[in-house]
C-alpha cells in the first residue's frame, strides 16, 4: 500500500462511518416488492466498509500521524454545532484501528448470520446498519460529544431488536432490563464526562478529545476532582463491559437477542466502555486511575472467577456464552489495572481478539437454534456426526475461549498476565485470573463441547443440517482465520497498540517493565523528562512536537 | 515476523548448515494438517498419503541436518510480538539434546504413520484422524526444537490440544468423549503451575529463554533462596500433568479409549515424554530441594503404577500403567541428579512401549477389538511375528540383557544407588513388578489355550502392521550400545563410564560400572518372570483376587483414586459453582435487580397517591406550597 | 378625638377575607359556593391593594385593582360556563365526584 495522500485519508475513514448510517437510510426507502434487497443492500454495505477499513489498517503506519499522535483525521462535514465546539472529527491510533476492524469483520458476518430473520427484514436491516455505524463511529470519533452520541445510536437499536425478533418467553422483559440497564451506565458515564468538559475553564471548553486531552496532560486536574469523577468513568462504562456485579444484563441479554445482534453487541459493542476507559479515563485522570487500579483489579477477578463459575452451571448455551463473554472481559480490566505497557497492549489485543470469539461464538449458537429449535445443551448429543463443519468451528471457538495458544485470545491473555505479574499487588488476582483462564474456562468450554458435539445423539437435532456451503460458511470461517491470523503473527496488531500504550503509561508508572528497564516515577511531562533524560532504555519517545524519537535501547 | 538472527551459543563457531531446514522440518506437518482439513477431508487415502508424507520428509531432512552438523549447538531466532523492550521470539534451538528427540520423534512418529493405515482402514474419520495425527506431530516437534519457555508452552498446550481430539477420535462413543476431556482438563491443571512457573521466572530474571537463562542462572540462585525452588517447582507441575505423574496420572489410563497407535505414539513414546525431556532442557533451573520433591515424584508414581498394572484386565491398560511407572522411573531418575540416564531411558522406552502398543494393536485388530486379555490366549502360534515382537519389546522392557532396556534402566538404576538407597531398593522394587506384570500378560494374551472364539480364528496382521513391529524390534534391541549413551553423557549429568571400543566392551560395560545395580537389575527380573510363570503360565482364571481378594480388589480398582478426585475435588468446585450460580440467580439477579425493579415500582405507586383528581386537595397542596415558597424567600 | 382605621386594619380585613375565602375554597363541596368563595379571596387581594395605594399615596395598586376585577369577571365568566356544561353532563356540582383525572 502507497503512502497515503492527505485527501485520500480523509475519505476512508470517514467513509467507513458514513456508509452503513447510509445505507440504513437507503434500506428504509426499499419497497415491499423487493424482500431481498434489504439483505443483499446491508451486505453490500458492510463488504465495502469492511474493505475500507482494510484499508485503514494496512495503511496505517504509512499515515502521517499528527501532533496529537492521531492519524487519517477526517471531519464529515455538516454533523455537528462548530459554535459549540462539536464537530464531527474522526482519526485513528493505536488503540482504535484494531476495535474499528474487528468492528467492520463483526458487522459484516452478523449480517451474513441474519439469515433467521423473515419478518420485517426491512427494519432489522435498517437497526442493523445504524449499529453498526454507530459503533464504528464511537470507535473512530475524536469528539466527546460524537463519541458518546455514535454510541447511543448503536445501543438503542439492540432494544428493538430483542423486543421484536429475540428468542424465548419473555424477550420483551429482558429487552427492558438490557436497555434501562445499559442506559443507567452509560447515563452516569455521561455525568462523568460532563464533569470532566466543565473542569475546563470556560475561554477553553470545546468537544474536541485530542485538544482536552493535551489539556489534561498540562493541567492535571487535582486529586479530590479526579477522585470522583473517576469513580463515575469506571462504574458507568463499566455497566456497558459487563464489569462485575454490574453484569447481571449480559446472560438473558445475549440469551434472547437474536443472533446478529448477539454477535455485534457481545462483539463490538462491549468493547466500547472500555475503550472509553482507555482513551478517557486513563489519561485524563491518571492519578485516579492509579488509585482505583486495586478495586479495577478485584472486580475483575469477580468477572474471571465467578462469571466462570456461574458459567459452569449454565444448561442453556446462550446463557452459557453470555457468561463466557462477561468472564473474558475481566481480562481486559486485569490489563488496565496492571497500568503498564504490557497490560494494557495485551488489554486490547484481548479486546479484539475476544470481539471475533464471541462473533463466532454467537453465530453457531444461532446455527444450532435455527435447527434443532433449542439451545438447552441437554437435549443435544453427538451433533458432530450430523454437522461437521460447525462441529469443527465450535469446537476451535471452545478452544480459544479457554485460552489455547495458536489463537488471539492466548496472546492477549499473557500479555495481560505478563505485565500483571509485574505489580506485586495484583499477584493474587494474577493467580486468580490463571485459574479462571486455564481450569474454570476449559470446563465450561468443554462441558459444552462434550454435551453438544460428542456422546451418542440427543433428542434434539435429529433432523438438522450442518451449516453448508461457501455461501453460509464464510463468515464462521472468516471470523475464525483472523483469530488464526492474530494468534500467529500477533506482531501486525501489537506494533500498532504498543506505542500507544507505552505512551499513556509513562506518565504514571506503576511497576517495573523488566529489569533494567526503569521509568522515573512522577508525572512529567514528554519534553521535560526527555530533555532531563530521565526516561532510560525505551523503545520510543513520543516528543511534543509530533515526532518519535528512537531511545537507545532499539 | 522480522528476519532471522542466529546465535551460535556452542561447540561450532559460526552458523549451522542448512538451518532452513528447521523451518520446513516443524512445518510441513502443520501443512499436511491445514491441507488436509481445508481440501481432502473426503479423500482418505490422499490424506493418508499426505500425513506420512510429511511425517517421512521431516525425518528425512532431520537426519539429512544432523548429517551435514553432527550433534552441534545453535539457535534460529525470529521476533514474534514485542512490547517495548519484551520479546516474545519464536526460537528453533538445535543442541545433541533436541536434535537426539528430534530424530527419536520423527522416527517414530513416521513409523507409526504408516502402521496406522492399516489400522484404522474403514473407519468413517479417516482422514480426520490423520490430519489431527500431523498437528500432533507439528505440535510435538515445536516443544522439541523450543527455545524459550513461552513457545515451549505453546506447543505444551498445542500437543493437549492434539491428544484431546485425538483420544477423542471416536467421540460418539461417550466413553471416549469424557476420556478426552478428562485428559485435557488434567492437562490444563499442570500447565496452570506452569505458567504461573514462567511468570514468576520471567520476574526474576528477565528472560525465558533457556540459553540465556542457563548462563546467568548459577549467578541468581543464591540471591532467590526460596523463590528458586518455588519457580522449579512450578515448572515441575507442568511436568506431572504431562507426564502424567502421581497425582495427576489419572488421565493416561482413560486416554486408551483412543485408538492404539494414538495410544503408542502419545501416550507412550512422545508426548508424555516431553515432560521428562523439559525437565531435562531445563535440569540447571532445579535446586536440590527440588529435586527431592521431583525423584520421590517420580518413584511413587513409578510404585503406584506398577502395582496397579499387575491386576489389569486389559492390554491397553496394563500398557498405560507400565508406562506410567516407567515414566515415573524417568522422573526418579532427574530427581536424582541423573537427567542424561533419564533421557537414555526415554529413547529406548519410546522404541519398546511403541513396539508393545503396536502389537497389542495388531492383536486387538486380529481379534475384533477384543481387549480383555482373558478371552485371548494361544496367539504365540497364530500370530507368530506379533508375538515374537511383542517378546522382545517385553524383554527390553523388564530389562533383559543384552536389550536396551537393560542399558537404560541400569543407568537409572545406577544413579539411584550412588545417590539414594531407599530410591534404589524402590527402584529395584518396582523392576520386580514390572516384569511380572508383563510377563503375565504374555503369558495370559499369548500363551495357553485360546479363551474364545475370536481368539481361536485370530489371523496375523497385514505386512503394513507388521513391518513397523520388526523395525521397532530391531531397534528396541540394539539401541543399548549404539551409541546414543556418548551422545548424552556429553550434555548431561548422570551417565558416567568410558565408553569402551569394542562392542563386547560396550556390551559388558555396566557390569564394570556399577555391577550391584546391574545385578539387581537382572535378579528383578528373574524374580519376576518367575512369578509370573508360577502363576499364570497355562491358567485360565487369575489366581490373585481369589487368594488375595481384598489386596487385588483394591489394586485391580485403581486405588479408588479416580473416585476420591471425583467425590472431593471435582464435587468441590462443582459445588462452589452451584454456590455461585445461585448467589446469581437469586442474590444478584433476584434481590438486587429486584430491589431496583421494586423501588421503582414502590416510588412510582407512592408519587402516585399524589395523584388523587380531588380539586380541593390540589388548591390546599398548592396554597401551602405557596405560603411554604414565600416563608423562604422572605424571611425564614 | 376620632379613631380612624390605619393600614393594619384594612390588612386585618383583608387577611380575614382572604382565609375565609381560601377555607371555604377547600372545605366546601358545592363548586358554585367555591367559585364564590374564590371571588371573595380576590376581593381581598383588591381591598388590600387599595388600602395600601391609599396609605402611601401611590395610585399603582388602584390600578392593579381595575385588572384583577377584569380577571376575576372573566375567569367567573369561563367558571360558570364550565360549571354548566359539567352539571349537564354529571347531573352534579359537588367537587368530589368529578375526579376522573386520578390516577
Amino acid at each position: 500500500m502507497g503512502p497515503w495522500s492527505e485527501k485520500e485519508a480523509m475519505t476512508a475513514l470517514g467513509w467507513m462511518v458514513l456508509v452503513p448510517l447510509l445505507m440504513a437510510v437507503a434500506v428504509l426507502c426499499v419497497p415491499q416488492s423487493a424482500p431481498r434487497a434489504p439483505r443483499l443492500l446491508t451486505l453490500t454495505a458492510l463488504g465495502a466498509t469492511l474493505l475500507l477499513a482494510l484499508r485503514v489498517f494496512v495503511g496505517f503506519e504509512s499515515a502521517p500521524a499528527d501532533a496529537d499522535g492521531y492519524r487519517m483525521v477526517t471531519e464529515i462535514p455538516g454533523l455537528g454545532a462548530p459554535a459549540l465546539g462539536i464537530r464531527c472529527r474522526l482519526g485513528v491510533d493505536g488503540l482504535n484501528v484494531g476495535l474499528l476492524l474487528m468492528g467492520a469483520l463483526v458487522g459484516l458476518a452478523a449480517a451474513a448470520c441474519a439469515r433467521e430473520v423473515q419478518t420485517r427484514t426491512k427494519e432489522f436491516y435498517f437497526l442493523l446498519l445504524l449499529m453498526v455505524g454507530g459503533i464504528l463511529g464511537a470507535f473512530a470519533s475524536l469528539d466527546l460529544f460524537f463519541f458518546y452520541f455514535f454510541h447511543e445510536l448503536a445501543l438503542v437499536p439492540t432494544f428493538l431488536m430483542i423486543g421484536l425478533w429475540g428468542r424465548g418467553t419473555d424477550q420483551a422483559a429482558v429487552a427492558y432490563q438490557m436497555t434501562l440497564y445499559l442506559t443507567a451506565g452509560a447515563l452516569v458515564a455521561l455525568i462523568g464526562l460532563i464533569a470532566l468538559y466543565l473542569q475546563v475553564p470556560p475561554e477553553l471548553r470545546t468537544f474536541d478529545m485530542p485538544t482536552l486531552s493535551r489539556y489534561f496532560r498540562e493541567h492535571p486536574l487535582p486529586p479530590e476532582v479526579q477522585g470522583w469523577i473517576y469513580p463515575l468513568l469506571l462504574f458507568g462504562f463499566g455497566v456497558l463491559v459487563s464489569l462485575w456485579p454490574l453484569h447481571s444484563w449480559a446472560p438473558p441479554g445475549y440469551a434472547a437477542a437474536p443472533t446478529a445482534t448477539a454477535m455485534v453487541h457481545a462483539g463490538v459493542l462491549k468493547k466500547f466502555g472500555l475503550y472509553g476507559l482507555l482513551r478517557v479515563g486513563q489519561p485524563w485522570l491518571p492519578e485516579a486511575a492509579a488509585d482505583w487500579a486495586w478495586v479495577v483489579a478485584w472486580l475483575a477477578l469477580g468477572n474471571l472467577l465467578y462469571a466462570g463459575w456461574a458459567a459452569m452451571q449454565q444448561r442453556d448455551l446462550g446463557r452459557l456464552l453470555g457468561y463466557a463473554s462477561v468472564a473474558h472481559m475481566g481480562f481486559v480490566f486485569l490489563g488496565l489495572a496492571a497500568g503498564n505497557a504490557m497490560g494494557m497492549t495485551g488489554a486490547v489485543v484481548v479486546m479484539v481478539a475476544h470481539g471475533l470469539l464471541a462473533a463466532v461464538s454467537f453465530a453457531l449458537a444461532g446455527h444450532l437454534y435455527q435447527q434443532t429449535g433449542t439451545l438447552e445443551m441437554g437435549q443435544m448429543g453427538g451433533l458432530a456426526r450430523r454437522m461437521p463443519f460447525l462441529g469443527a468451528a465450535l469446537t476451535m471457538a471452545a478452544l480459544a475461549g479457554c485460552g489455547l495458544p495458536g489463537f488471539a485470545n492466548f496472546i492477549g491473555e499473557v500479555t495481560v498476565f505478563l505485565g500483571a505479574w509485574q505489580v506485586p499487588e495484583l499477584r493474587v488476582v494474577t493467580v486468580g485470573g490463571l485459574w479462571a483462564a486455564l481450569v474454570v474456562g476449559a470446563i465450561y468450554m468443554l462441558r459444552a463441547v462434550r454435551a453438544i458435539l460428542h456422546g451418542p445423539p440427543g433428542i434434539a437435532g435429529a433432523s438438522g443440517r450442518d451449516i453448508e456451503g461457501g455461501w453460509e460458511r464464510w463468515p464462521h470461517a472468516m471470523l475464525l482465520a483472523g483469530l488464526l491470523f492474530l494468534g500467529w503473527l500477533p506482531q501486525v496488531l501489537v506494533g500498532k497498540v504498543e506505542p500507544v500504550a507505552a505512551r499513556m503509561v509513562q506518565r504514571e508508572p506503576t511497576g517495573v517493565l523488566a529489569p533494567g528497564l526503569e521509568v522515573e516515577g512522577k508525572a512529567l511531562t514528554f519534553p521535560a523528562a526527555a530533555a532531563e533524560g530521565r526516561l532510560r532504555e525505551v523503545d520510543s519517545v513520543w516528543t511534543g512536537d509530533g515526532g518519535i524519537r528512537q531511545g537507545p535501547g532499539m | 515476523m522480522a528476519g532471522g538472527v542466529v546465535h551460535g551459543l556452542g561447540k561450532r563457531d559460526g552458523a549451522m548448515k542448512f538451518e532452513g531446514l528447521l523451518w520446513w522440518i516443524l512445518f510441513l506437518p502443520l501443512g499436511a494438517a491445514v491441507w488436509i482439513t481445508l481440501r481432502t477431508l473426503k479423500n482418505p487415502g490422499r490424506s493418508a498419503a499426505l500425513s506420512i508424507g510429511a511425517a517421512l520428509a521431516s525425518f528425512v531432512l532431520a537426519v539429512i541436518f544432523w548429517a551435514a552438523n553432527g550433534w552441534t549447538t545453535g539457535q534460529v531466532s525470529v521476533s514474534w510480538w514485542r512490547i517495548g523492550s519484551w520479546t516474545a521470539s519464536f526460537d528453533l534451538r538445535v543442541d545433541p539434546l533436541s536434535l537426539l528427540m528430534l530424530l527419536v520423534v520423527t522416527g517414530v512418529g513416521s513409523v507409526i504413520h504408516i502402521y496406522s493405515v492399516g489400522y484404522m482402514r474403514g473407519d468413517p474419520g479417516y482422514a480426520r484422524y490423520f490430519a489431527c495425527l500431523s498437528l500432533f506431530l507439528f505440535s510435538m516437534l515445536g516443544i522439541v526444537l523450543a527455545g524459550n519457555f513461552l513457545q515451549m508452552f505453546v506447543f505444551w498446550e498445542l500437543v493437549g490440544v492434539s491428544s484431546y481430539l485425538l483420544i477423542g477420535h471416536w467421540f460418539e462413543r461417550p466413553a471416549a468423549a469424557d476420556a478426552a476431556k478428562k485428559a485435557f482438563l488434567t492437562n490444563r491443571l499442570g500447565d496452570l503451575g506452569f505458567l504461573a512457573g514462567i511468570l514468576v521466572l520471567q520476574g526474576v530474571a528477565g528472560t525465558l529463554d533457556f540459553g540465556r537463562l542457563e548462563e546467568t542462572w548459577p549467578e541468581q540462585v543464591s540471591a532467590l533462596g526460596a523463590t528458586a525452588t518455588v519457580v522449579g517447582l512450578l515448572i515441575f507441575c507442568g511436568v506431572v500433568g504431562k507426564s502424567a505423574q502421581f497425582p495427576l496420572h489419572v488421565w493416561l489410563p482413560d486416554a486408551m479409549e483412543g485408538p492404539t497407535p494414538v495410544s503408542a505414539l502419545i501416550h507412550a513414546a512422545t508426548m508424555v515424554a516431553a515432560g521428562v525431556y523439559l525437565l531435562c532442557r531445563v535440569f540447571f533451573l532445579f535446586t536440590p530441594e527440588a529435586l527431592m520433591v521431583v525423584a520421590w515424584t517420580g518413584g511413587l508414581t513409578a510404585l503406584l503404577a506398577a502395582s496397579i498394572a499387575v491386576q489389569q484386565n486389559d492390554i491397553k491398560r496394563v500398557l498405560a500403567y507400565s508406562t506410567l511407572s516407567q515414566l515415573g522411573y524417568m522422573v526418579m531418575g532427574v530427581g536424582l541428579g541423573g537427567p542424561a540416564a533419564a533421557m537414555f531411558h526415554l529413547v529406548t522406552h519410546a522404541f519398546f512401549k511403541a513396539l508393545l502398543f503396536l502389537g497389542a494393536g495388531s492383536v486387538i485388530c486380529a481379534l475384533h477389538h477384543e481387549q480383555n486379555i482373558w478371552r485371548m490366549g494361544g496367539l504365540w502360534r497364530r500370530m507368530p511375528v506379533t508375538f515374537w515382537t511383542f517378546l522382545v519389546g517385553t524383554l527390553a522392557l523388564a530389562g533383559a540383557w543384552p536389550l536396551s532396556g537393560f542399558f537404560s534402566k541400569d543407568a537409572l538404576l545406577a544413579v539411584a544407588w550412588g545417590r539414594s538407597l531407599p530410591l534404589f531398593v524402590l527402584g529395584v522394587g518396582v523392576a520386580v513388578l514390572t516384569s511380572f506384570y508383563m510377563f503375565r500378560l504374555v503369558w495370559v494374551a499369548f500363551g495357553g489355550p485360546a479363551r474364545s472364539e475370536a481368539a481361536a480364528h485370530a489371523a496375523e496382521s497385514p505386512q503394513g502392521m507388521l513391518w513397523p513391529l520388526r523395525l521397532l524390534g530391531v531397534l528396541s534391541v540394539v539401541a543399548g550400545v549404539i551409541g546414543i549413551q556418548p551422545v548424552l553423557q556429553a550434555i548431561l549429568p548422570g551417565l558416567e563410564g568410558s565408553h569402551a571400543a569394542s562392542w563386547w566392551g560396550r556390551l559388558m560395560e555396566p557390569f564394570h560400572h556399577a555391577p550391584v545395580p546391574a545385578a539387581a537389575g537382572l535378579a528383578a527380573l528373574l524374580i519376576g518372570v518367575g512369578l509370573a510363570w508360577k502363576g499364570y503360565a497355562g491358567g485360565a482364571e487369575d489366581p490373585v483376587p481369589n487368594r488375595w481378594p481384598v489386596l487385588g480388589r483394591w489394586l485391580r480398582d485403581r486405588f479408588y483414586l479416580d473416585e476420591l478426585y471425583e467425590g472431593t475435588v471435582i464435587w468441590f468446585h462443582d459445588a462452589w459453582a452451584r454456590v455461585v450460580a445461585g448467589v446469581e440467580r437469586w442474590v444478584l439477579n433476584g434481590f438486587c435487580l429486584g430491589l431496583v425493579r421494586g423501588g421503582t415500582d414502590l416510588l412510582g405507586q407512592s408519587l402516585r397517591l399524589l395523584q388523587s383528581g380531588n380539586l380541593q386537595t390540589y388548591a390546599l397542596v398548592f396554597v401551602v406550597g405557596l405560603a411554604l415558597l414565600l416563608w423562604w424567600t422572605l424571611g425564614g | 378625638m376620632q379613631w380612624t382605621p390605619g393600614l393594619e386594619h384594612y390588612l386585618a380585613v383583608s387577611f380575614v377575607l382572604f382565609s375565609l375565602g381560601l377555607l371555604g375554597v377547600v372545605v366546601r363541596r358545592n363548586l358554585l359556593v367555591m367559585y364564590m368563595c374564590l371571588e371573595l379571596m380576590l376581593n381581598a387581594a383588591n381591598l388590600a391593594l387599595v388600602a395600601f395605594s391609599r396609605f402611601r399615596a401611590d395610585l399603582h395598586g388602584q390600578m392593579l385593582v381595575f385588572f384583577v376585577i377584569t380577571v376575576a369577571a372573566a375567569e367567573v365568566a369561563v367558571g360558570l360556563a364550565l360549571l354548566v356544561a359539567l352539571y349537564r353532563q354529571r347531573r352534579t356540582a359537588h367537587v368530589e365526584e368529578v375526579s376522573l383525572l386520578r390516577l
